[in-house]
C-alpha cells in the first residue's frame, strides 16, 4: 500500500514502515543515549509497539490526534513512533505552554488523549474540562517539584478513606470549596475553584490541588502561596536559560498579593481548619504521629534527604 | 459524603523539606500496612498542615538539581519517593508505564497515506491563535533523504546531540527524525545548560550537533575562559545552527576553538524545517542564509508575486516537497500563504546574490511604519548590537496608551544576568550614550525615540525574539480564568 511505496530504492515513505526497515537494518545498534542508559533500535521499536497497543486499547485509531507535552527523554521517541504505528497524528507542543495556550492546543487539534510529564498532569487536568474531546491524560516521569519557602508557602496534606467520597470528583470539589472559603475569610475576595486543580484568583495560580489515590486511600497535597516567593534562588539550583525563566512557572499570586495583608500562619491554619471541617463535615483533634508512623516517617525523612 | 467523624489534625509549623514528604508518606504507610497487619493501632483519618523554616525544593526522582547550588544557596532538597506500578498515581491519569505494560512488544504498523500528516506542529503568528501546521509523511520523507543528505552525510556511526526541542520542527526533523533514517544514534538532553552540553558532547564523542545561536555563543564562551581542566572536546565534524543568525566572529572562533564550521541553515515550521544552508563545504557568505538546498526552489517576488532581479528587496517563496499541507482546519490561512501553483511565502523579506546565496533582510511583519517611512527592526538591531556595551537588542513600536506608537529599542546590555553586576551597573549604556551612538549610525527616521534596558529579551524555544510579548499589548495566555 501506499505507506510502503519507496521513492528511490531507499527507505519507504510512511514513518511507521521508515521505523520497521531501519529496526530491521540496525537491530542491535545504539538508537537512544540517555543519562546513563541506552536504548536500541530493537528495543526503542518494542516500546514504541507497547506504547502503540496501549493506545489502540484505549480506541486510538488511524488520524486520531494524540498530544504529546514532553522534553527530550527516551520515552518522547517511545510516544512519538508509537503514534505513528498506529497511523495516528502526534500533536507535539512546548512543554512550557500553560494554561489558554494549552487548551487552545487541544481544543483545536481534537485531540482524544495527551501523553505528558506527571508534574503537567494537574495542569492538564485543570483545563479538561474546557476540552471535550481530550478523554486520557497518560502522564510518564517523575519532575514534580515543589518550592518551599518560610515566608512563602503552606503545604496542606491529607491523608484518608476512599470509601467516604463517592468519587474524586466530590474530594476535589470538597478540597475546592474548603480552599476558596478559607481564602476569602482571609480577605481574597475573587479565589476561585479551577476545575480539579488550583486555586485560582486574577486568573493566578493562588494554590495548587493534588489528589492521590495509594490502594485504599486518598492522598492530597495543596501548595498555597501567602506571599510571593523570591524564586532566584530557585534558578540557581535548576538551571534555566534566562530568557524563558518567565515562562518555566506558572503566574502565581499570593495572599499578601491579592489583598496586601501579612497573613500569619497561626491565622491561616486557624482558618483553613475550621474551613475543612464545614466543607468536609468533620471534626479535627490535634494529634501527633504514632510510633509505627514515627518509624515510617524516620525511614521517608532520610530517603528523602538522600540527594 | 461522611457522616461527621473525627480526624486527627497534625500542625507542624518548623519542619522543612523533607518532613514534606515524610509525613504524608508515612500517614499513608501507616493505613495501608495498618490493613494488612491489623494493627491494634488503628491510624485516622489525618489532615497536616506545615511550612518549612528554611527554603527547599521537593523534587521528583527525574528532577535533576545542583548539588552544589543547592548547599551555597542553603536550600534543603527532598526527593521524592519513585513511585512503582502500584504506588501513589494522580486521580483521573494513567501511568504510561502501566498502559504499555499489559501491551504485546509487537505491534503490526498501520498503512500510512504519505501526503496525510504525521504531525501538527503549533505555531504562533504576529497575530491571532496559533496554527496548526500538518506536516505529512513525505514532508519529512524529503527533508531527511534531500535537503539535509546534501549538506550532512548522516550514518549509522554518528552519535547526534538531541539538545534542541523535539517538540519543535528543528528539534524533531533534524535531530530526531534524520538520525532515525540514518540509524544513527540520538544523545537526548532532557534539560539544557552550557556546561552540560559541552560535557555531553565529551562524553558521547559526539559528530553531530545542531543547535541554535545562543548554544554556540555559550559554547564559544566556555572555550575563551577555559582553564586547564576544561576539555574542548573536538569529536564533532558537522555543527548547524538555525532559528537565527550568528555573528560571524562567533562562527570564526568557534572554528579555531572546536576545530569544526558551524553551518548555518534557514527554515520553517511550514517547510519541514530547512530548506537553504550557508556553510556547505566550507562555502561560506556573511549574513547569508546560503543556497537553496537540495530539490528545494527559492526565489524572490515583488508584492504582485512577479520575480524580481538579484540583488533586490522582496519577499522569499518556496516550492519544495518539504511544503506542508496547510494549517489544520483552517483554509483561511493556509490559502494566504500558498497559492494554487504550490508556492509558499514565507513572510520573510530578503534578496538573492548573483551566487546564488539569499540574504534576509526582515520579517515582512515586523516591517514599522513611522511617519511613512519603512524601518527594518533587524537593521537597526544589528547597529544597536555594535555598541561595545550592548550584548543584543529588539527593536518594536510600542502603542503608548494614548495610542501613538513609538519605535522602541529593548536593549539587554553584555552585563546582564550577572547578578553581582546588575543591568543598573555604570557597565550597562545609558539612553544618552545609546542616542548618540545611533546619530553617528542611523539615518534620523530609522533611530529609535525610546530605549528600555532589559536583562533579557523574551524569546521562542529556538531564540527568536517574541516581538508581540516586547509590545507588550498581549494577553497573557498563560493565565486561566473564571468562565461562568
Amino acid at each position: 500500500m501506499f505507506g510502503k511505496h519507496k521513492t528511490d530504492g531507499e527507505l519507504p515513505l510512511g514513518l511507521p514502515q521508515v521505523l520497521e526497515e531501519v529496526v530491521h537494518r540496525f537491530k542491535k545498534r545504539e538508537a537512544i543515549r540517555f543519562e546513563n542508559r541506552t536504548y536500541t533500535y530493537q528495543e526503542m521499536d518494542e516500546e514504541s509497539n507497547k506504547v502503540a497497543g496501549g493506545l489502540a486499547s484505549l480506541g486510538i485509531t488511524k488520524g486520531d490526534r494524540v498530544a504529546m507535552m514532553l522534553p527530550n527523554i527516551p520515552e518522547f521517541l517511545f510516544t512519538f513512533f508509537g503514534i505513528q504505528k498506529l497511523g495516528a497524528i502526534a500533536v507535539p507542543f512546548n512543554t512550557m505552554y500553560k494554561g489558554r495556550e494549552i487548551s487552545f492546543i487541544l481544543q483545536d487539534s481534537g485531540a482524544k488523549a495527551i501523553v505528558c510529564l506527571s508534574n503537567f498532569s494537574n495542569l492538564i487536568q485543570e483545563i479538561q474540562r474546557e476540552c471535550p474531546e481530550l478523554k486520557h491524560i497518560i502522564i510518564t516521569g517523575q519532575r514534580t517539584f515543589v518550592f518551599v519557602e518560610p515566608e512563602g508557602t503552606v503545604n496542606i496534606q491529607m491523608v484518608f478513606e476512599k470509601s467516604k467520597f463517592e468519587s474524586a470528583e466530590k474530594v476535589f470539589y470538597a478540597m475546592g470549596e474548603a480552599m476558596v472559603d478559607g481564602f476569602k475569610k482571609l480577605g481574597v475576595e475573587d479565589a476561585w475553584y479551577s476545575h480539579q486543580g488550583a486555586i485560582r484568583a486574577s486568573g493566578k495560580k493562588l494554590a495548587t490541588l493534588l489528589l492521590n489515590e495509594i490502594e485504599n486511600l486518598y492522598v492530597a497535597n495543596i501548595v498555597t502561596y501567602l506571599q510571593q516567593m523570591d524564586t532566584n534562588p530557585l534558578f540557581k539550583v535548576l538551571y534555566v536559560p534566562p530568557e524563558i525563566k518567565e515562562k518555566a512557572l506558572e503566574p502565581m499570586t499570593s495572599v499578601k498579593l491579592e489583598t496586601g495583608k501579612d497573613v500569619s500562619l497561626d491565622e491561616f491554619q486557624d482558618i483553613m481548619v475550621k474551613s475543612f471541617s464545614e466543607k468536609f463535615a468533620v471534626n479535627f483533634e490535634p494529634g501527633k504521629l504514632t510510633r509505627d508512623e514515627l518509624i515510617a516517617y524516620e525511614k521517608n525523612r532520610a530517603l528523602a534527604g538522600r540527594i | 459524603m461522611a457522616e461527621k467523624n473525627t480526624w486527627r489534625y497534625i500542625y507542624n509549623p518548623d519542619g522543612d523539606a523533607t518532613d514534606v514528604v515524610a509525613y504524608g508518606a508515612s500517614v499513608a504507610e501507616g493505613r495501608i500496612a495498618g490493613k494488612y497487619q491489623l494493627s491494634t493501632t488503628l491510624v485516622p483519618d489525618t489532615l497536616i498542615i506545615q511550612r518549612s523554616k528554611e527554603k527547599g525544593i521537593i523534587a521528583g526522582a527525574d528532577v535533576s538539581v545542583d548539588k552544589e547550588a543547592a548547599a551555597s544557596q542553603k536550600i534543603k532538597i527532598a526527593r521524592m519517593a519513585r513511585s512503582g506500578r502500584n504506588g501513589a498515581r494522580p486521580i483521573g491519569t494513567i501511568q504510561l508505564s502501566e498502559l504499555t505494560a499489559k501491551a504485546s512488544r509487537k505491534f503490526q504498523a498501520a498503512e500510512v497515506d504519505p501526503d496525510e500528516p504525521a504531525v501538527l506542529i503549533y505555531t504562533s503568528g504576529t497575530t491571532g491563535n496559533p496554527k496548526g501546521a500538518m506536516i505529512t509523511h513525505r514532508n519529512f520523507h524529503f527533508q531527511t533523504t534531500s535537503i539535509v543528505k546534501g549538506f550532512i552525510p548522516f550514518s549509522h556511526t554518528d552519535r547526534v546531540i538531541g539538545v534542541l526541542p523535539l517538540y519543535h520542527i528543528y528539534g524533531l526533523a533534524n535531530s530526531l527524525i534524520s538520525s532515525i533514517y540514518y540509524g544513527a544514534c540520538v544523545v537526548l538532553m532532557a534539560s539544557y545548560s552550557p556546561q552540560g552540553l559541552l560535557d555531553t558532547i565529551d562524553k558521547h564523542q559526539a559528530t553531530i550537533l545542531p543547535a541554535i545561536p545562543s548554544m554556540y555563543q555559550l559554547l564559544l564562551g566556555i572555550a575563551r575562559i577555559k582553564s586547564r581542566s576544561t576539555k574542548i572536546p573536538k569529536s564533532i565534524k558537522y555543527c548547524v545552527s538555525g532559528g537565527a543568525p550568528l555573528p560571524l566572529a562567533v562562527i570564526q572562533d568557534f572554528a579555531k576553538a572546536y576545530e569544526t564550521n558551524i553551518m548555518e541553515g534557514y527554515g520553517l515550521t511550514e517547510s519541514t524545517s530547512s530548506v537553504s544552508i550557508n556553510g556547505v563545504d566550507g562555502v561560506y557568505k556573511e549574513g547569508s542564509i546560503g543556497k537553496a538546498g537540495q530539490g528545494v526552489e527559492m526565489k524572490v517576488v515583488d508584492d504582485d508575486g512577479k520575480d524580481v532581479p538579484n540583488g533586490t528587496e522582496g519577499e522569499i517563496i518556496l516550492k519544495s516537497t518539504t511544503i506542508f499541507k496547510g494549517y489544520w482546519n483552517n483554509k483561511e490561512a493556509t490559502d494566504q500563504v500558498l497559492n494554487s501553483d504550490g508556492w509558499f511565502f514565507t513572510g520573510d523579506l530578503g534578496y538573492r546574490d548573483d551566487d546564488g546565496f539569499f540574504f534576509i533582510t526582515d520579517r515582512k511583519k515586523d516591517i514599522i511604519i513611522s511617519h511613512g517611512y519603512n524601518i527594518s527592526p533587524r537593521e537597526v538591531e544589528e547597529v544597536l548590537a555594535t555598541h561595545p556595551k550592548v550584548s543584543e537588542a529588539a527593536v518594536v513600536n510600542v502603542p503608548s496608551q494614548k495610542g501613538e506608537e513609538t519605535v522602541t529599542a529593548f536593549v539587554v546590555p553584555k552585563t546582564a544576568g550577572d547578578t553581582e553586576n546588575a543591568s543598573t551597573s555604570a557597565d550597562a549604556p545609558t539612553a544618552r550614550e545609546l542616542v548618540e551612538f545611533c546619530e553617528l549610525h542611523l539615518a534620523t527616521y530609522k533611530r529609535p525615540k525610546n530605549f528600555i534596558i532589559v536583562d533579557s529579551l523574551p524569546k521562542s524555544a529556538t531564540g527568536k525574539v517574541l516581538r508581540k510579548e516586547l509590545r507588550g499589548n498581549v494577553e497573557d495566555q498563560r493565565l486561566i480564568d473564571k468562565k461562568e
